[in-house]
């Protein structure tokens, strides 16, 4: 999986960097820097023939479309993942306490039950067995 | 059952538990007849609920008191119970993006791209956002120009207007505050001994040099002594006789 990423940021590296180069050439141009221009722009087109190759590799890659919108907005990407796991962990911990605050219920009210109801309560548990007030 | 409950709970017990049959539980006890305003409370739930029937009982449940009565979950089941970054191997992620502060700017994540990549991309119509909502109309390929196609791109000499420079600006980089405070720490030279390199440090530690402050109050005595105000020094003095 971390091949088809390294050949696709190498190749948008190197696309990079030439269009950077073509950027340089054009901001003060010359009359000799014509062939170097032709040379770049051709080389531009192969980059983007190299990038297009790289898709094909990588057809069952999501992103979600919230990382897009840190990127529009000039924001570190890896902050999105950040808020992702944190939220997930917090949701994680307070479903936790909510299964935690039921089970504790759960053995309360059996056992509060078993004292009024021995007869139903022992029916129930003939049922469920003995894990009905463990779960 | 049901009267005890009643005794226990008051007049909405009274009721009684409703039919087995109108649940769809099978034949069983027959329910007590119920007031038209008293409707049981499975005839309230929405079929998808309380129609699901006997399979939701086990077969000795049948008979017994109590009804609506379902399979317990499953005890291995993946729940929130468990902790789930540990149980899909995400505490090195957790830990490599929470367990220290991310920098905020997108300049940070990819340092090598060059132009203003921190300013909003909707200020320059350069955001990813447009390029979904409006994807560029081109071809299925891309081919290289030819001689005749590159007579397009013969450009003028000198320089470009100021408008267009805008590849060449770079985000400001504060690297020297980075580097002075990496290297702090690295300092050949201990704690206690003065750098010349610091005048800042230098200047605190003359303040606090104890000798230094002994020679200046020593020197300020002698000057008193010889003044013509001082009543003269009756005896002698360790401090004094020092700085002879």
């Amino acid at each position: 999986m971390a091949e088809k990423f390294d050949s696709l940021e190498e190749h948008l590296e190197k696309f990079i960097e030439n269009i950077r180069q073509l950027g340089i050439i054009v901001s003060d141009f010359q009359p000799s820097s014509q062939a170097v221009l032709n040379q770049k722009l051709n080389f531009m087109i192969s980059g983007l023939q190299d990038v297009e190759k790289c898709r094909q590799q990588l057809h069952e890659i999501n992103v979600p479309l919230e990382v897009f919108e840190y990127i529009d907005q000039g924001r570190n990407p890896q902050l999105y993942t950040k808020e992702c796991l944190e939220r997930a962990l917090a949701r994680n911990e307070q479903v936790k306490g909510k299964i935690d605050t039921m089970t504790k219920f759960k053995s309360l009210l059996i056992s509060e039950l078993s004292k009024v109801f021995p007869e139903d309560m022992s029916k129930y548990k003939a049922i469920h067995g003995e894990d009905a007030s463990s779960l | 059952m049901t009267e005890m409950f009643s005794t226990l709970f008051g007049q909405n017990e009274a009721q009684g538990p409703p039919g087995s049959s109108s649940l769809g539980f099978g034949p069983s006890k027959p329910p007590p007849p119920l007031p038209q305003s008293q409707v049981p409370l499975a005839a309230q739930m929405p079929p998808q609920l309380g129609d699901e029937g006997p399979a939701l009982r086990k077969p000795g449940a049948m008979n017994e008191p109590f009804y609506l009565l379902r399979e317990l979950p499953v005890g291995n089941e993946l729940t929130g119970n468990t902790n789930l970054i540990t149980h899909y191997n995400l505490e090195h992620a957790y830990n490599k993006f929470c367990g220290k502060k991310v920098k905020e700017k997108l300049s940070n994540f990819l340092p090598e791209l060059p132009g203003m990549i921190d300013c909003p991309g909707t200020q320059d119509g350069s955001s990813l956002r447009s390029l979904i909502d409006k994807p560029p109309v081109c071809g299925n390929s891309f081919s290289p120009l030819t001689g005749a196609l590159l007579t397009g791109f013969r450009l003028h000499t000198g320089p470009l207007p100021e408008q267009y420079r805008l590849m060449h600006i770079q985000p400001p980089k504060k690297k020297s505050k980075h580097k002075h405070k990496h290297h702090r720490p690295q300092d050949p030279l201990p704690q206690e001994t003065p750098s010349d390199t610091d005048p800042k440090k230098k200047k605190k530690k003359r303040d606090d040099d104890p000798d230094r402050k002994k020679k200046k109050k020593d020197k300020k005595k002698k000057k008193n002594r010889h003044s013509p105000d001082h009543p003269g020094l009756t005896g002698s003095q360790p401090n004094s006789s020092s700085l002879r």
